[in-house]
């Protein structure tokens, strides 16, 4: 037993596969709704014409494996709860599922999916845009941070789609400016982060505004227990996809760790890696915004480039360093967990955990930034003397190997 | 070799052409934008905007006067490559898939995916030397067989087309009257998807690359089969070299188990085999998703790769390269 986390912990594998167990048990299943067939092609799914040209048009060719479970159950107006790992076609989903229901002669907001972070948020706008081009769909992002004018405008306009963060939504519904009369569909991504201290009371008090009947999604690359019991409490017999948690880390993210020994020496780490950084596109996860500020000025001050974002940052600068980095104008960013989920930009091929994640699903999150949709990645953990044992705990946890870094780390970019 | 790595786009490559002199280089993905770059420094030249999908793939003309786009937002476009203004849109039902100017640049071969009902399609427009005077009307229609058709080109005088795609046959047809002149056999060509296709310099025979993990060489003239080349992962592009008897095959695990799946286990390198002899010569690494598109330069001396990873790597070649005994 002395190798096992002490129990009680956030890595006490055993306590969340009890607790799984029971969620998921006799009394569970009458919880959810058995729904198990497969679609290997877009075309056999029933889809209207117009989102399956859109589908195309946007690049896909075949579905992927949640795809091909999640997308027709969602159509079928059923709720789902949908897991499956980083990088692998959740959002294109439930956008999916989104665009087939919508009524789209009726100019009201009908859908509503919720984000954590205005930078995913507007990325799924974009790809709900895309694949809903030839439908006219009209959706709009309604994140913190921007006009609340231009977003009374647009909303009082009509739009058939809100994707957005939970504060600027729930003002806009307190205001009256998005109505939720018409709303039949709710989405919540990375939903276990929705649902969590942070985000759950207002989660709770958008719900509350809207229709009691309701068709709600919830989609997110981790699952834990304790999301998983709170959905019972909101959601209607729902079909579900999950994975175990032995299961969820990608294989094709190669992990490694440095052993810096002291925290003062990571700074010395990272810049001698840094000629590997930006060979293409990197990120950098520190744990706090305080943090961030401080390690960008330190490799400046050593003449290396870096943007930086953080949640305190003015969203106008925010949105500037997000396309720098999405276009490639910019190669390194250091930032703090706001951009541990969802983003996906198409060059990001290494992660460096210069401090170790403070909550445990945040590690996946994390290194899945690199090792998207049909492509590799490398993950580099700094260990110092005091981390040594969380990192064991991730190992053990998610069942992967976190090997020393190997002097040819450059090669495996 | 020190490859070039060029940064500019921010979806996956999926096709890569160079112009007649080799001092061009087009590349096409999935964010909607064709590129073009100076093939020897490969600096970023210009952008041509105007399609709403992925474009599959392009072609340029001779005097590289003219640029051609297959996309999966329903058309084909016709541009001005020097101001990247838009000439004439080829509307269709379906996505294109498959460009082709014809020797002489006076036609072009276009094909569609099958949608829902509609089969998937070859088209034959005629070129306009004045885009005003272009008309979307074609000169030819032949209906599909199953599935998609990844590649169609115009065989010798323009007087073929050969095409391959989802179902593995490789067709040529008549390019006058659409009639299917010979079909290659299942027993001795490809076992699934061909995905790619690349004609020798002198249009004698070209090469076809399969998800079947093979490229195959045949005759243009006999649909012969001449050579096959064995490799251990999905082939999504194929090229041969103007100069000297190589061809290169590039492709990996298929997109969707990349990230599933070991490191190793994605084969992302760009292999050289020897064209007589069917014998792996070298392989080139770097690309962090599957190989989608390669392209020799006309001059032999340099080729690019594009890859879901969403870079172009332009790799000019050593002078041992030239003199590779085997």
């Amino acid at each position: 037993m002395a190798g096992l986390a002490p129990e009680g912990t956030q890595f006490d594998g055993r306590q969340y596969d009890a607790k799984m167990s029971e969620l998921l048990s006799t009394d569970g299943q009458e919880f959810f709704t058995s729904y198990d067939e497969v679609y290997d092609s877009f075309d056999a799914m029933g889809l209207q014409e117009n989102l399956l040209r859109g589908i195309y048009a946007y690049g896909f060719e075949r579905p992927s494996a949640i795809q091909q479970r999640g997308i027709v159950p969602f159509c079928k107006g059923l709720d789902v709860i949908q897991q499956a790992q980083s990088g692998t076609g959740k959002t294109a989903t439930f956008c999916s599922g989104i665009l087939q229901q919508l009524d789209y002669g009726l100019v009201q907001c009908q859908a509503l999916v919720l984000a954590p972070t205005r930078e995913l948020a507007q990325q799924i706008e974009k790809v709900m845009r895309a694949l809903g081009d030839y439908l006219g769909v009209k959706v709009h992002a309604c994140v913190g941070g921007t006009s609340v004018r231009e977003d009374q405008r647009i909303l009082q306009a009509g739009v058939h789609t809100v994707v957005g963060t939970p504060g600027r939504v729930f003002d806009m519904l307190r205001r009256q400016s998005l109505r939720p009369d018409c709303i039949k569909m709710f989405v919540l991504d990375e939903a276990d982060e929705m649902l969590s201290r942070g985000f759950k009371d207002q989660i709770y008090d958008i719900f509350q505004l809207l229709p009691s009947k309701i068709q709600v999604g919830v989609f997110s690359a981790t699952m834990p227990p304790e999301a998983l019991e709170i959905t019972r409490k909101f959601m209607n017999k729902p079909v579900r996809i999950l994975v175990k948690r032995d299961e969820l880390t990608l294989e094709g993210i190669k992990q490694f760790y440095v052993n810096v020994d002291k925290e003062e020496w990571k700074l010395e780490t990272l810049c001698d890696l840094y000629e590997t950084l930006a060979i293409t596109q990197s990120v950098i996860f520190v744990n706090t915004r305080r943090k961030v500020d401080w390690l960008t000025d330190k490799m400046r001050s050593n003449d290396h480039t870096v943007s930086a974002t953080h949640g305190d940052m003015d969203q106008n600068t925010r949105d500037i360093i997000m396309r720098e980095f999405r276009s490639g104008s910019s190669r390194v960013l250091i930032t703090t967990d706001l951009l541990a989920r969802g983003i996906d930009v198409q060059q990001v091929s290494l992660v460096i955990n210069y401090d170790l994640p403070t909550q445990p699903e945040n590690y996946l999150h994390r290194i899945g930034r690199s090792g998207r949709f049909g492509r590799k990645g490398v993950s580099i953990n700094f260990v110092t003397t005091d981390d040594a044992r969380m990192l064991s705990d991730i190992q053990k946890f998610y069942n992967v190997t976190v090997e020393e870094l190997p002097s040819n780390v450059a090669d495996l970019l | 070799m020190r490859p070039i790595l060029m940064k500019g786009h921010e979806r996956p490559l999926t096709f890569l052409k160079y112009n007649r002199d080799g001092d061009l280089l087009f590349s096409c993905a999935k964010d909607h934008n064709p590129t073009v770059w100076f093939a020897d420094n490969g600096e970023r030249l210009g952008t041509y905007r105007g399609h709403n999908g992925a474009v599959w793939t392009c072609d340029v003309s001779r005097d590289s006067v003219r640029l051609i786009t297959g996309s999966a937002d329903q058309t084909a476009k016709l541009w001005d490559v020097q101001s990247g203004l838009q000439l004439y849109t080829f509307n269709f039902d379906s996505p294109a898939r498959s460009v082709d100017f014809s020797v002489g640049d006076r036609l072009a071969v276009i094909t569609t995916d099958p949608f829902m009902e509609l089969s998937s399609a070859i088209h034959v427009k005629r070129i306009a030397d004045d885009p005003t005077e272009q008309s979307g009307e074609s000169l030819l229609l032949i209906k599909g067989p199953l599935g998609r058709i990844n590649r169609a080109i115009w065989g010798p005088l323009n007087s073929t087309i050969i095409s391959a795609g989802e179902d593995a046959v490789i067709r040529i047809w008549d390019s006058e009257t659409g009639k299917l002149l010979k079909e290659s056999d299942k027993e001795s060509g490809h076992k699934k998807t061909v995905t790619s296709l690349a004609k020798s310099a002198d249009g004698s025979h070209f090469l076809t690359g399969s998800l079947d993990k093979s490229a195959r060489l045949w005759d243009t003239r006999s649909l012969t089969l001449i050579k096959t080349y064995v490799t251990e992962r999905p082939v999504n592009a194929v090229t041969m070299s103007p100069l000297l008897d190589h061809v290169v095959i590039g492709g990996g695990q298929d997109a969707s188990a990349v990230t599933t799946t070991d490191h190793r286990a994605g084969k992302f390198e760009a292999k050289f085999f020897d064209k007589i002899l069917q014998e792996e010569i070298g392989g080139v690494k770097g690309h962090f998703g599957p190989i989608n598109a390669l392209a020799f330069n006309p001059d032999g001396k340099s080729f690019s790769s594009g890859g879901e990873d969403g870079y172009v790597r332009l790799h000019h070649f050593d002078p041992d390269y030239f003199n590779i005994k085997i």
